[in-house]
């Protein structure tokens, strides 16, 4: 086994880990190059490099793998430089993404905007055709009609074309006509189909993706095609893999001709990387994932070792944003971090965020400008966070402008002391964080007193065991890769292929033939993946199958995992009601036993599965000097609370709470009444309920 | 039993402010989690797509803590509800379930069931939790939930649940649910749509139990009066910001069969911003009439407080402390004020009660720049009617549900134009709206268009958004479609100078292309080959339309919503079509057009 190279580019900075042919991890950061997305790279790659000891060409000429990680899909449609794109619609129905799904937040506000579509109006469409439900063409495709649309659009300026019809899913073949016509007319436009994108039903989703996707084309193939050669270029000969929305990890081909499966990637590795650590520190299968930074807190689950993902990712606000509509890692994220300012409203109640500091002012402790409380400046007054050794040392810490921030805008006007402000923001700021976690746990029938929680992020840290005490996880788990929990998350990562076939059948009177014939279906097309993949890395092939299934008249599905990608005795139909009663007593309070149970969305799901790196044990830490200064925990000053430098601690040492630990990236914390155990790896396990005397 | 004075007393411990925030937020999220609940399980579109429901929680002595995002013409009132529970019985416990759908007695119309929830902690009744759904079918003498002609209860014919046990030790009280079984279309979808009301129910049981639990009810209570005493003061500072006056507002709903003058309403609010409070007097308003329009003493509050919210410039916690500031005078046998048995409310929750949302947010305009809103689009036409019939793709089954799929506008605000998927001021926004797909595939119906239509908005300096066209009939079999339509000889008017929007109108197309104007409260029977029509109302607009922003007027010509003649004509700006980049704006002539009116 060669090397194995995971780069994941944010905004501002780029992570790179690499494994070397042992297995053995090193992490390193640099500044995200826009222009050229290799450069920064290769410059992160370089101080990986070094550390150890082999050159970078040498590196890259001898890895078989590389894992890139991108959110420049993601920041495209925030910053609006996605293609102008054209889209295509059945007629009559112009406004499907004008209209959405409806629904809105804030009953009585009138004064929101509201939301503009992903298509403007005056760039959308209408094709002269109908199919309905059973997929019957009630009109023919009037081909005069897409001539018409085609000329408008190139008129218009469009640089990408989405094609939604509605039932395209009941039958595709119109749409497939389009395909070509526009091929015949305007060669080389880029074209996404709504059936072929997103096979589901309700239009304005699967009208959602196909937008998003054609947005994108041309600036990913370009932005893919350029990385490819500068890795050619610099010798590479193994597998360029992306990292998508499902958690996983597709191949540049399939990525060009999807991108939208690159939307949201960002938050999907997180969870990747704690499975592996939660797996090889704390042995456990089922854990609730927070990622927290400086400006958002994104939380996602593992259940029996299975990432938890959802239909409905929104970019941007719930009903404000646009929905991609594909199969994704679920992440709740919250606008709740270290910048996250606290104010006082007309009423006299103490707010925290969703205002940030951002970076620049940033909390008032950085000294830059910022007046306003923030999270970080709470954590400086109860003394969690050392001012003179902030990340590494890197960045000083006001600690009176920090008071100074607390104590005018929130303790005068509350009328309590600095201390007890710096308190209540950290407690309030938790209590979105909690809201956030019950939302993807207890909503869904998920008790996360059953969970291990793993924190990750800069800000991880610094409330991680205080979130697990609360929601009664017995346990929390800081990996030792916690401050680049992402990229690390690459390298762990499998090629992932979701095949998701449409095809009615109920345990009332079951059709074992047609949905045989879909299994079988799904299964032809999980081969052609295979057959496609082309890979020289050692892969691994794994299948399983699932059914999304719901009551009569219910329109929202439950999914049902299946033992086996077939459906041939009675007893397996009865396998299928029984776990899907279970389920919805489980997630719903009720359960309605006896009644037939619909099966709608047939899924098989192929992973590659990739070599991994192991995790290994840390070597030789020196001894441990312990430093001393007053904190507060549970409105208690704690004078001489311990300070451990976290590189230096053996593996085996018990550290009782209060104390608090320092590490590189992230600063833990650690309320009395809990422990914290350094684990071989160099992570931390913490117990949340643990006592002097048991 | 509980001792309602002891949540009261004035003596209690202070919450402190954190804990106070905390628990605010959790009692938010455990209503999302039964709301959740209930749109994932519902069984009906009108449940689970559209989300025509609402959940809430009331303490133990009857006041309204939180509702989340309920809509406000089910949740304002949710006292009256758990009022009537404590009246009827006195052996509620633990386990207990109650059914309740009596306007008589708290309910908004026979159509909402509601599923309450006495929830306990060590034997001590402190919440209750409500989930209240619209149905598919409530059993009435016509297949439609709104009975608009019905002139009582009698000729209604909905089954009357007076707040009923439903559940003892957790389990169905088995001869109500035969009851309904044998009188609602479709029993297995209201079954069904029971069962999902109840799984909310108990789901906020679960969770407030497991709040006391962590807590203690001594700080629980506290909390709730320290909340009371917070959205109070909230509301306080809203109102004492507005000036002392008092204003008028009113409206008049469309002719009717034996109402050619249609039905007047009329509110007259007193401000007192000294005591930060409002009078709302509706007793002006006539007596009863012969029909379902009635409004339920439920529903006449809440439009009263939505009219009031609605236009406030800042938003304040909905609940019982910061409604206790709005008082509102009603009277007996008014068509909108309490109902004696056996006046029919059928229609209770939507027609008048939208008039009188319109008038009450529109009167605040009287107080000047910056108050009030204009008129929100009116009517239930067939994109939001109920639909009916057999089902021929599948063994000729019965269906009939609500659909909604239309779309009409909102109104103009003071700093905002109106939200675009409005529906009616009962839904604000708020409702979901179907998928085409998801109707076809659940009914043998085919739509023929959905279609925001240009130059339907009210215009003004902020507009009303469009309203809309939209066409459906049956694929197979004839298709019964029941409908209330409203804001057809009086459209949405808009204020401060902005315009009034289009009539809302209903017409059937017959195979042979020629259109038929069709009455605007009423169920047609569609035969195959036919389709119903109906062109919605916009909203109505706020400030004069030639004080609009060009920018704004020119995005609205490019995007189809209003043409460049209306934009000349009636907004006085100039949007000329450059062969080469399409419409631009005339910055000069918009200048001239501008100038010369004056």
């Amino acid at each position: 086994m060669g090397y194995r190279i995971a780069v994941d580019t944010g905004g501002t900075f780029t992570d790179v880990v690499v494994a070397d042919p042992h297995g053995h991890l090193f992490f390193s950061k640099g500044l995200t190059t826009p222009d050229r997305m290799f450069d920064g790279a290769l410059e992160a790659l370089k101080v990986a490099a070094e550390e150890i000891g082999v050159e970078v060409p040498r590196i890259i000429q001898d890895a078989d793998v590389f894992v890139y990680g991108t959110t420049r899909a993601t920041n495209a449609i925030i910053e609006k430089t996605t293609a102008t794109t054209a889209l295509f619609c059945t007629e009559g129905f112009p406004d499907v993404l004008t209209l959405r799904e409806g629904g809105k937040l804030q009953p009585f506000n009138f004064r929101l905007p509201y939301p503009q579509p992903y298509v403007p109006r005056h760039l959308t469409f209408e094709i002269r055709e109908r199919v309905d439900s059973q997929g019957n063409t009630l009109i023919a495709l009037q081909e005069d009609s897409v001539a018409h649309a085609i000329a408008a659009a190139r008129a218009a300026g469009a640089e990408a074309i989405a094609v939604s019809l509605l039932w395209s899913i009941a039958n595709p073949e119109h749409e497939q006509r389009v395909r070509h016509l526009i091929e015949e007319s305007w060669p080389g436009v880029p074209v996404t189909l709504s059936h072929q994108i997103n096979p589901t039903i309700r239009e304005y989703r699967r009208t959602s993706s196909t937008a998003i996707d054609a947005s994108l084309k041309p600036l990913m193939q370009a932005h893919l095609t350029a990385i490819e050669a500068d890795l050619a270029a610099a010798g590479f000969q193994g597998d360029l893999v992306v990292v998508t929305s499902a958690g996983g990890a597709l191949t540049v081909s399939e990525v060009v001709s999807r991108p939208l499966h690159t939307v949201s990637s960002g938050p999907s590795m997180a969870p990747v990387a704690a499975r592996a650590y939660a797996d090889h520190d704390a042995r456990t299968q089922n854990i609730l994932v927070c990622d927290a930074g400086g400006t958002s807190f994104d939380v996602s689950l593992v259940q029996d070792g299975q990432i938890k993902r959802t239909r409905e990712t929104w970019l941007g606000p719930k009903y404000q944003g646009h929905i991609t509509g594909l199969s994704s890692v679920e992440v709740t994220s919250i606008g709740s971090g270290g910048g996250s300012i606290a104010w006082i409203d007309d009423g006299g109640l103490l707010n925290v965020g969703p205002a940030s500091a951002g970076s620049v002012p940033g909390p008032a402790c950085y000294g830059r400008g910022g007046t306003e409380p923030t999270v970080t400046d709470a954590a400086v007054v109860v003394g969690y966070f050392n001012p003179d050794h902030f990340l590494d040392g890197r960045l000083a810490l006001d600690a009176d402008a920090a008071r100074e921030a607390i104590r005018s805008r929130v303790a005068e006007p509350l009328g309590i002391d600095e201390t007890a402000a710096a308190e209540a923001i950290l407690a309030l700021a938790n209590e979105a964080m909690i809201g956030a976690i019950r939302e993807i746990t207890v909503n869904q029938g998920v008790d996360p007193r059953e969970c291990t929680l793993v924190a990750g992020g800069g800000a991880g840290g610094l409330n991680a065991v205080y979130l697990g005490r609360e929601l009664g996880c017995p346990r929390v788990l800081i990996p030792a890769s916690a401050g680049a929990l992402s990229a690390c998350g690459a390298q762990f990562s499998d090629i992932i292929n979701d095949v998701t076939v449409s095809r009615f059948a109920t345990t009332a009177s079951f059709d074992h033939d047609s949905v045989n014939a879909v299994l079988e279906e799904i299964d032809e097309r999980m081969d052609e993946f295979v057959r496609n993949l082309n890979t020289r890395a050692d892969v691994a092939i794994d299948r399983e199958y699932s059914v999304e299934a719901r009551y009569p008249h219910q329109v929202w599905e439950l999914d049902v995992p299946l033992d086996r990608g077939r459906v041939e005795t009675e007893a397996e139909v009865a396998e299928i009601a029984a776990r899907f009663h279970d389920v919805h007593e489980r997630t719903f309070a009720v359960k309605e036993v006896g009644q037939a149970v619909e099966c709608q969305y047939w899924r098989g799901r192929l992973t590659a599965r990739l070599a991994k790196p192991r995790i290994h044990d840390r070597e030789g830490a020196g001894p441990s000097p312990v430093t001393h200064r007053p904190a507060v925990f549970d409105g208690a000053v704690v004078p001489e609370t311990p300070c451990y430098q976290g590189r230096t601690l053996p593996a085996g040492l018990s550290v009782p709470g209060p104390a608090i630990i320092e590490e590189p990236l992230t600063t833990i914390v650690i309320p009395p009444g809990t422990r914290a155990r350094v684990m071989p790896s160099g992570s931390y396990l913490v117990d949340t309920d643990w006592s002097d005397d048991a | 039993m509980p001792d309602p004075t002891d949540t009261r007393a004035r003596d209690r411990a202070p919450v402190d402010p954190v804990l106070l925030a905390v628990l605010a937020n959790r009692m938010d999220s455990i209503v999302r989690e039964m709301t959740n609940t209930l749109l994932r399980t519902g069984r009906s579109a009108i449940l689970n797509t559209a989300r025509d429901f609402s959940c809430s929680i009331v303490t133990a002595d009857d006041r309204l803590l939180s509702a989340a995002e309920g809509l406000p013409i089910h949740i304002v009132g949710s006292d009256l509800l758990t009022r009537s529970m404590q009246r009827f019985h006195d052996d509620i416990r633990e386990g207990d379930a109650f059914l309740h759908n009596d306007p008589y007695n708290g309910n908004t119309h026979h159509a909402d069931h509601t599923i309450l929830v006495p929830v306990f902690h060590d034997g001590v009744h402190l919440f209750t939790a409500v989930a209240k759904a619209h149905q598919a079918d409530c059993g009435n003498a016509e297949p439609t939930t709104y009975a608009a002609h019905a002139k009582d209860i009698y000729e209604e014919g909905a089954l009357n649940f007076p707040c009923v046990r439903v559940q003892r030790e957790h389990k169905n009280i088995d001869d109500i649910i035969r009851m309904c079984r044998q009188r609602i279309r479709v029993p297995d979808q209201w079954y069904g749509d029971y069962l999902a009301a109840l799984g909310a129910a108990r789901i906020g049981e679960r969770r407030l139990k497991e709040l006391v639990k962590r807590y203690g009810p001594e700080t629980i209570r506290n909390f709730c009066e320290e909340w009371f005493d917070y959205s109070e003061r909230r509301m306080v500072q809203q109102i004492s910001a507005l000036p002392a006056l008092t204003i008028s507002g009113s409206g008049v709903h469309d002719p009717l069969p034996g109402l050619p003058d249609g039905i007047p309403v009329t509110v007259e609010l007193t401000i007192k911003p000294d005591e930060g409070r409002i009078v709302a007097d509706l007793t002006q308003n006539i007596d009863a009439v012969p029909n379902g329009m009635n409004l339920s003493e439920a529903t006449a509050l809440s439009s009263v407080i939505i009219g009031i919210c609605n236009q406030l410039p800042t938003q304040v916690p909905h609940n019982d402390g910061s409604f206790r500031r709005i008082e509102v005078k009603l009277r007996e046998n008014s068509v909108a004020g309490i109902p004696r048995h056996p006046t029919s409310c059928s229609v209770a929750t939507t027609n008048v009660a939208d008039r009188l949302i319109n008038a009450t947010q529109a009167a605040f305009a009287q107080l000047g720049e910056g108050f009030g809103l204009a008129e929100g689009a009116l009517g239930q036409g067939p994109g939001f009617g109920v639909v009916s019939g057999r089902d021929t793709r599948s063994g000729d089954v019965p269906f009939i549900n609500q659909v909604y799929f239309a779309s009409s506008g909102g109104p103009g605000t003071p700093g905002e134009d109106g939200w675009l998927f409005y529906g009616i001021p009962v839904a604000a926004g708020l409702m979901f709206r179907d998928s085409v797909e998801v109707a076809e595939q659940k009914y043998p119906i085919l739509v023929d268009e959905i279609r925001l239509l240009a130059d339907t908005e009210g215009a003004g300096t902020f507009r009303g958004a469009p309203g809309a066209r939209v066409s459906f009939g049956p694929l197979e079999s004839p298709v019964t479609v029941a409908y209330t339509v409203d804001g057809n000889s009086r459209p949405p008017a808009g204020v401060r100078g902005g315009q009034a929007t289009v009539p809302h109108d209903v017409h059937l197309i017959h195979p042979d292309g020629s259109w038929q104007e069709l009455v605007t409260v009423g169920a047609v029977e569609v035969q195959p080959g036919q389709k119903i029509v109906s062109r919605t109302n916009g909203g109505g607009g706020y400030g004069p339309p030639e004080a609009r922003d060009p920018l704004r007027v020119l995005d609205d010509v490019r995007n189809g919503f209003v043409s460049a003649e209306r934009a000349r004509e009636v907004y006085r700006v100039a949007v000329v079509d450059d062969a080469a980049s399409g419409y631009v704006l005339s910055l000069a002539e918009t200048e001239r057009l501008r100038t010369s009116r004056r």
